[in-house]
């Protein structure tokens, strides 16, 4: 089934997740992150943070371990999930991104039909006061046999 | 981390490389329960062979987050306002990347000072894995 420009600006469920501190060192342990900033409250203080920060690349926790509906998602709008690579990540940071409860939005930004097939995915986190902490932008790839 | 001095960066100033160790099998296992990507691809070696690859790949988003590794090495992550990078190469399982960085621009807009800078993950035949850009809020 090809992908069509029909599916731009659908919207995807609105979830919500909390970033644990846990959650944070686990995963800059699986990245050979080593920064004590991460890890420990008290070396974040002083370094000027308020809490333990998740490190860049970290909002992708968010996405799938929050909304792991994102596979049936992509499934349902034709994509073979066999096929596709990962062609861009972008994040704009508005603020730290820190433990405690998140909320976030998805929608389908983009989309490039014919030979090459691409879809973009934006998402915006929020905190609970609805204030943007960053936006991402996932670019997949859909390879052709 | 230190704030990035707006007058003591040039372009074409290169950031300390850093140096990943080789990406071994256990890494991606332990990278997707980490980061809940689950895709196959990169974690059953039949799956990936199936699906057409010589075995299972890299999620580019480790590759990222190497990258990312660099970026607060080097700047504050308090300072970061955008990292967005391009995948331009799969990751295979054995190969050493190396990550690094070179100040491309540095301008001040309304009194606000800002540097960017490409950041690159690459193999050791210079082959680039990932590519884009960092941009670091300056003093």
């Amino acid at each position: 089934m090809a992908i069509t420009k029909d599916i731009v600006g659908k919207k995807l469920d609105r979830f919500d997740f909390t970033v644990e501190r846990g959650k944070i060192k686990e995963f800059c342990l699986a990245i050979n992150e080593k920064n004590p900033i991460y890890f420990d409250v008290e070396e974040a203080k002083k370094a000027g943070y308020s809490d333990v920060p998740a490190p860049p690349t970290f909002p992708t926790v968010i996405m799938f371990w929050g909304y792991p509906k994102i596979w049936n998602d992509m499934a349902e709008l034709g994509i073979d999930l066999s096929k596709i690579l990962h062609l861009k990540e972008e994040y704009t940071y508005h603020k730290i991104l820190y433990p405690g409860k998140v909320y976030a939005q998805s929608e389908i930004s983009d989309v490039k039909s014919g030979r090459a097939e691409i879809v973009t995915f934006r998402t915006t986190i929020y905190d609970e006061k609805d204030d943007p902490i960053l936006s991402a932008e996932m670019a997949i790839f859909i390879r052709k046999d | 981390m230190a704030k990035i001095e707006f007058d003591k960066v040039e372009v074409g100033q290169t950031l300390p490389p850093l140096d990943i160790p080789v990406i071994e099998h256990a890494n991606l296992v332990r990278y997707a329960g980490a980061s809940g990507d689950f895709n196959p691809i990169h974690n059953d070696p039949d799956f990936a062979r199936k699906a057409g690859l010589d075995g299972t790949i890299s999620h580019g988003m480790y590759v990222m987050a190497q990258v990312g590794r660099l970026c607060t090495s080097w700047a504050d992550q308090k300072d970061i306002a955008y990292f967005g990078v391009t995948f331009k190469a799969m990751t295979k399982l054995g190969e050493k990347l190396t990550c690094v960085g070179t100040i491309k621009k540095k301008f001040e807009k309304d009194g606000k000072k800002t540097v960017t800078v490409l950041v690159e993950a690459k193999n050791e035949a210079g082959e680039v894995k990932a590519g884009g850009d960092l941009v670091v809020n300056a003093v």
